[in-house]
């Protein structure tokens, strides 16, 4: 009935531009105008960061972060040290069982995306869009990167903010390997021509059910089924692929595929042994990381398959009883803030490729990404290009089910 | 008469009264925490969803690919290496025993003893693996290896090498509690007893004081098996990972995002807990059979002659069983040290080509905080399980007249021992935080207890116990009272055991991992909390720097110990005189 005249459709349109205008410059102010009483009420505050304490480089940037902030905010960080990220969801969940619903252990967690999907079901997280409303998420552009708002095909809704980008990249010994095999077909071929030289962490490990998801995706004749939740495909018809790929080349896999690399540390330290003659990982400077500090031979080289490989990006949350929440997004913005996320992305820092929009940052800022020195095995932001976007979190569970299934009794 | 009486039975409600306050404090909380897996096992949590009980967690382990394999290999490497480990100790002890002086013995193996198990399995890694040292000692002039060959044998297929690796460990700590419980016994006059009937040395070993000294062990041997079966640390280093034992499994399952697979995992703890029961239970019926053997063989009185002939080579057997482990332990943990001063260390070098201390000022952020959180919750609560343990003893002088007896009055101490770690530690957390009790340095000072506790009863225990009687007459006669005589004549006299076992409860305190993290809410770190944080990520440099970090202090502690009780000795050498 609306439909019969344009001009209901031109003035609703014109309604609607005008309520988006407001809306825009309402949100812009509001921004502003809550971030101020955030820092303000985030002064004095503590901030417990619970995050992978594995790696030297990352704690001595969260301590350089947790300088800054006292500074600049007078909050103190305190680097709560993880071996594995379950130990603060563990005493997160213990918190929630036990009643707690402020003054929580944990202000600000670093997690993946399968942590994220995890969390956010069981109501572990602060729910109110925050990390939207933080100033530095203006730098970010979700069209040229979709997965700021889609956490492993998880929507974000602003309860996790962007902290760093994380790319499968592999890395070989030109000593030993002349051209890298550049997708799933080929590497098959290469391992079978070479047998005990390639090998994966094992599953459940995250990098090495990566790497299976990886193969999965490139050898799918139709990857958009990865996208939806695992129950609502044929599960066995989508990995037939990727079983065929494993089986094939299995009896050529390092140690014959009766043991595998622990982690991908585990697998670092083995092409620096030359026990192996590749590595995978999800930091693009991981392998220049290793010739700087010794654990690899100048002679690695990093890759990745032609397809494009798994991209995601790595968040902090801040949990539904943080004690210091207004501090811990505080925290969330400057670990967003441009000035953080370029020493970030320095290979002598810690190498992590930012979040950021390049186009949305100042000149001066822009430059100072595009001018930053790469290490010599870590690729460019241009041959890093092509990606593959992460499956739904759900898919992890039925490929580990296979996987034990299928290569546990070996 | 009366007087008499009613001193007795006011000293046995005290001993009750004592007990009841110990188990609350000691075995309490671990039952009460392991009702926190045990409910979720059968379902129902639910801040997870989990609404309603049923087996359907205890189903997903039962149904879970290779979960028997996974069980079974958990159940022999724990049993072999636990039997392997104390033939050695009894192998070396029957050989060397009539010889005397084992004390160097003890010294000698106390730093093997704070060595934390991750380090033994990386060096011992490091040496077998394809590229590792002694590969690299043959390559290539000998191998012809340019380049590390394919074959490897780390970790085999039955999980021998993890075998190995918890004998280096477990070795010097039953050695030690075994040289304990020895002093319990007369053994040299059995012996002496033994050889005039015409047995030889070892036979009179085997079948006299063996028999015996079991008993005693049992309690340490049992927390040897329940360790082996729950390993983590190790067992991701030396165990083969298709499928992994079951203590990999349970821990993938905790450690697995998707917070469901905690009914998994629970059900799974659950299960480990039954399987560390079996273990008890087969190695009873194994000592029961030995038992049988051993019995018959005396009736019967077979002479072992070829046991007693040619000792010499069986001298050398004897030592080499002890020997050969405990130094590829310690060429391991060597091997760690150098791995944290070197930068590069490639095949087939022999020696790191390039020398450095990165790995030393990697680690330095906030060790100065963690150093100081070590001593502090260390040695308060070594020093309160010394008090405990002290007045726990005074009370029940009783309990230590009949070996068996004591084992059973004081089994609930030993419960956070042999219950797996990961099975309550989750519903003590919930149990804390629900008191508001959780992050706080008294919490973790008594969460350290529950550990530390049992580990000095069983050290300083058997050395009280066989306390001589007479010195206590003597003071009494003198007109000292019971106080006096305890700090005048029973603590000088019994310096050595005290400090020994102080050592012992510190050094069991700096390992703990697992507790410090869930109870000190993460917030009070300890550099094992910083040492094995390290070593999840970073290579073996900062495992070799951490390694030397985490040591550092027990070993410190064991030194000072040392010096203290034995300068205390030469002061007052006459005191020495009363054995």
């Amino acid at each position: 009935m609306l439909a019969k005249t344009p001009w209901p459709f031109i003035a609703s349109l014109r309604l609607l531009l005008i309520a988006f205008f407001l809306t825009a410059i309402a949100s812009t102010h509001l921004r502003a105008d809550s971030f101020a009483d955030l820092t303000r009420m985030a002064r004095g505050q503590t901030v417990y960061f619970n995050a992978w304490g594995g790696s030297p480089s990352i704690n001595a940037y969260i301590g350089w972060v947790g300088e800054q902030l006292k500074q600049r905010y007078d909050i103190t960080l305190v680097h709560v040290k993880l071996t594995d990220t379950s130990e603060a969801v563990s005493r997160i969940l213990a918190e929630k069982v036990a009643g707690k619903s402020s003054e929580g252990s944990v202000d600000l967690i670093w997690v993946n995306g399968e942590n994220f999907a995890s969390m956010k079901r069981d109501g572990l997280l602060r729910t109110d869009e925050w990390a939207f409303e933080l100033p530095s998420f203006a730098y970010t552009d979700s069209k040229a990167l979709p997965a700021i708002l889609s956490d492993f095909a998880v929507p974000t809704e602003g309860q996790e903010s962007p902290w760093g980008r994380a790319q499968l990249v592999f890395a070989y010994d030109s000593r030993y390997v002349e051209t890298p095999p550049r997708s799933a077909i080929d590497l098959a071929d290469w391992i079978g021509a070479n047998p005990g030289r390639f090998s994966f962490p094992q599953p459940p490990d995250f990098t090495g059910t990566s790497f299976l998801k990886q193969i999965a995706l490139e050898l799918a004749p139709d990857r958009s089924v990865f996208m939806r939740p695992a129950e609502d495909a044929d599960k066995d018809a989508a990995l037939q692929p990727l079983w065929q790929w494993l089986e094939k080349v299995y009896p050529a896999l390092w140690r014959g595929g009766i043991s595998y690399p622990a982690n991908y540390t585990d697998m670092v330290q083995l092409l620096g042994d030359g026990e192996l003659s590749f590595a995978m990982a999800f930091n693009p400077a991981e392998f220049s990381n290793g010739i700087a500090s010794g654990v690899l031979p100048e002679t690695v080289r990093s890759y990745i398959h032609q397809s494009g490989t798994l991209a995601n990006v790595h968040f902090v949350a801040v949990p539904f009883n943080a004690s210091a929440s207004e501090a811990a997004r505080v925290t969330a913005d400057f670990l967003l803030s441009p000035e953080a996320q370029i020493r970030k992305a320095r290979a002598d820092i810690w190498g992590d490729p930012t979040v950021l929009a390049l186009h949305r940052l100042p000149k001066d800022m822009q430059k100072a990404f595009t001018r930053m020195a790469r290490g010599p095995a870590t690729l460019s932001e241009a041959e890093l290009g092509r990606t593959l976007p992460e499956p739904h979190p759900s898919w992890v569970a039925v490929i580990e089910e296979g996987w034990n299934r299928r290569f546990l009794l070996r | 008469m009366t007087i008499v009486m009613k001193k007795t039975s006011m000293s046995l409600l005290f001993a009750r009264g004592a007990r009841l306050l110990l188990f609350g404090l000691i075995a309490g909380p671990v039952i009460a925490g392991t009702f926190g897996i045990m409910v979720p096992a059968f379902g129902w949590f639910p801040p997870l969803g989990g609404e309603t009980f049923s087996l359907a967690p205890i189903n997903a382990v039962l149904n879970a690919p290779g979960i028997w394999q996974s069980a079974w290999l958990s159940l022999s490497t724990a049993l072999l290496a636990t039997a392997l480990s104390y033939f050695c100790v009894m192998m070396f002890l029957a050989v060397m025993w009539e010889h005397g002086r084992v004390g160097w013995l003890v010294r000698a193996l106390a730093p093997l003893l704070s060595v934390p198990h991750i380090t033994i399995a990386v060096g011992l890694l490091f040496l077998l693996q394809p590229s590792g040292w002694l590969a690299r000692l043959i390559s290539p002039a000998l191998s012809g290896w340019e380049r590390p060959p394919i074959f490897g044998i780390v970790p085999d297929d039955y999980g021998m090498v993890l075998v190995f690796g918890l004998m280096i460990k477990e070795i010097p700590f039953l050695l030690l509690m075994a040289l304990s419980a020895l002093s319990q016994l007369p053994a040299h006059q059995w012996i002496a007893t033994s050889r005039s009937l015409g047995h030889g040395p070892i036979s009179s070993w085997c079948l006299i004081v063996q028999p015996n000294l079991a008993p005693r062990l049992l309690l340490p041997v049992s927390i040897v098996l329940i360790f082996c079966i729950s390993v983590v640390d190790m067992a991701i280093i030396l165990a083969p990972t298709t499928p992994p034992p079951l203590s990999l499994r349970v821990l993938n399952w905790f450690q697995d995002p998707d917070l469901t697979a905690r009914f998994t995992a629970s059900a799974a703890a659950l299960f480990q807990v039954l399987l560390a029961g079996i273990a008890v239970c087969l190695w009873t019926i194994l000592r029961w059979l030995c038992g049988i053997i051993q019995r018959t063989s005396v009736r019967s009185g077979i002479r072992f002659h070829w046991l007693s002939k040619s000792s010499r080579p069986l001298c050398f057997l004897g030592v080499v069983l002890i020997a050969l482990p405990c130094a590829i332990g310690a060429l391991g943990l060597g091997v760690s040290l150098v791995w944290s001063v070197a930068e590069v260390w490639r095949f087939p070098d022999i020696l790191p080509s390039r020398w450095g201390l990165l790995a030393w000022s990697a680690g330095s952020v906030s060790l100065w905080d963690a150093a100081i959180n070590t001593v502090l919750i260390g040695v308060s609560s070594a020093g309160l399980a010394l008090v405990m343990v002290i007045v726990w003893c005074e009370l029940t002088p009783e309990a230590g007249s009949e070996g068996q007896r004591k084992t059973i009055s004081e089994m609930p101490f030993y419960i956070p021992l042999l219950i797996p770690q990961i099975a309550f530690l989750f519903g003590l957390q919930i149990m804390l935080v629900w008191l508001s009790l959780d992050g706080v340095y008294v919490t973790l000072i008594w969460a350290h207890l529950l550990f530390v506790f049992p580990y000095v009863l069983l050290s300083l225990g058997p050395a009280w116990r066989r306390w001589d009687n007479r010195l206590d007459d003597v003071g009494a006669a003198l007109g000292a009272s019971r106080i006096e005589r305890l700090i005048r004549i029973k603590l000088p006299v019994l310096i050595m055991p005290i400090m020994t076992s102080l050592a012992v409860g510190f050094a069991v305190s700096a390992a703990l991992y697992l507790p410090t993290i869930f109870v000190g809410g993460g917030r009070i770190v300890t550099l094992t909390t910083e040492a094995v944080t390290l070593a999840s990520g970073a290579g073996r440099q900062n495992l070799g720097a951490a390694t030397a970090l985490q040591m550092a202090l027990p070993l410190i502690i064991f030194l000072c110990a040392d010096t203290v009780s034995r300068r205390r000795l030469f002061r007052r050498g006459s005191a020495r005189s009363h054995r």
